[in-house]
């Protein structure tokens, strides 16, 4: 039968997928599926969607929630930031040659930016901190906040228990406290420590490891000025 | 790397405007909760983004993709909530049946937000309220083959956009 023919038939096939002809309407359409392949593979791809419905809630059929504005910017932000550390841990492999335990590190750093939901407080800044004793790794993320810098320290290599006390150096060299942490070997190798001076103010950053100082440059004209410095104050 | 695959931050911005309206108006269905939705959606494209040198547009869909990783995002917060010393242990295993279930039905009642206001009404009116054919025509002041005939459209709109949709029976 031709398809134009199949108006009518076809017009009832969405009646017949729900169960609503009558008999007598039923058996006549089913006569005309016996005779038409087009209209009988209609009435199967029909039959596959309406049963489906009682799946669905007619109460639910309103408006769907959407997700908040800030949503977005908030993945993409924190996307950003775990990116930029991802690209610096990368770095600091290379540059130091240090192996597997680094993949570590950039989970515990990402760990930090997802909990934090990454730089809502602007750029942070990646800090590294050169010439270092052979197998020791420090390296820090600074983030601006309201309060001052919110600091991400990563450390590796050294002494586990070892002490470490945090400093960032002002403008005219005065040391504000961080904070501290104790290193312990085999545990979590990051820490989030916090100082009350604004990070566009910073020079340097500051890390007393049981008898060692290590100084890293913050901002760049300080970074071109210390290049050529020793970063390590105290040699063993 | 597959081309296709997720892998910058342009690639999360389209994904995420493409399909997270739908996994986040899944998700407050799913959870019934919408801070725990936003932390869902939020943690699937960080997961997506993390693993997608992964995703292979060959295999299947990024749709697809991105609700296989929602599932295991509320399995997860699933556990989160039964790791409370008052939500019993039988609770997390449980919830992997009631999402697809859920994941079913919120597909189904998506697509029917998306198909036309007529052709809603009267699978409504006819299917979901079980009225005659007659009396539904009577109200909408039209001839009752014309109800036939949306119920018929209906049918066919509700799985084109099941297909678009990325439907997979």
């Amino acid at each position: 039968m031709k398809t134009d023919g199949c108006r009518h038939w076809k017009e009832e096939l969405g009646a017949y997928a729900l169960g609503h002809l009558t008999d007598d309407a039923r058996a006549r359409l089913e006569a005309h599926l016996e005779g038409c392949p087009t209209c009988r593979a209609e009435a199967d791809s029909l039959f596959a969607v309406s049963r489906l419905l009682p799946h669905a809630d007619p109460e639910r059929f309103g408006p769907a929630p959407q997700p908040p504005a800030e949503l977005g910017k908030r993945i993409t932000a924190t996307i950003g930031s775990e990116r930029r550390s991802k690209r610096r841990q990368r770095r600091l492999r290379f540059g130091l040659g240090f192996g597997g335990a680094a993949a570590a590190t950039a989970m515990a750093v990402l760990a930090i930016f997802v909990l934090s939901g990454g730089s809502e407080g602007g750029p942070e800044q990646h800090i590294a901190f050169r010439a270092l004793p052979s197998g020791v790794e420090i390296s820090a993320t600074l983030e601006p906040q309201a309060f001052g810098t919110e600091i991400h320290m990563y450390v590796k290599g050294i002494r586990s228990g070892t002490l470490c006390r945090v400093y960032m150096r002002g403008p005219r060299g005065e040391a504000v406290s961080a904070g501290s942490f104790r290193y312990r070997w085999g545990a979590d190798d990051s820490a989030v420590l916090s100082a009350a001076l604004d990070l566009s103010r910073a020079k340097a950053l500051v890390v007393h490891a049981g008898d060692h100082t290590f100084v890293a440059p913050i901002g760049r004209a300080e970074a071109a000025a210390l290049r050529n410095q020793p970063q390590q104050e105290e040699s063993t | 790397m597959p081309p296709g695959a997720l892998t910058d931050e342009r690639d999360v911005r389209e994904a995420y405007s493409a399909h997270a309206p739908e996994l986040y108006g899944f998700a407050v269905r799913s959870l019934g909760d919408s801070g725990l939705a936003e932390e869902a959606v939020q943690e699937t494209f960080l997961r997506a983004w993390r693993a997608g040198e992964r995703f292979d547009p060959q295999i299947g869909s990024l749709r697809t993709w991105l609700f296989a990783i929602l599932r295991n995002v509320v399995i997860d917060l699933g556990r989160a909530r039964a790791a409370r010393p008052t939500v019993s242990d039988e609770g997390i295993e449980a919830s992997v049946e009631p999402f697809d279930e859920a994941l079913l039905s919120w597909q189904i009642e998506e697509a029917m937000r998306r198909i036309g206001d007529q052709h809603r009404r009267v699978l409504v009116e006819t299917y979901y309220r079980g009225r005659p054919y007659a009396e539904v025509a009577d109200e909408l002041g039209v001839p009752e083959g014309t109800v036939k005939s949306r119920v018929y459209y209906g049918l066919r709109a509700l799985r084109v956009v099941l297909e678009e949709m990325g439907y997979e029976d």
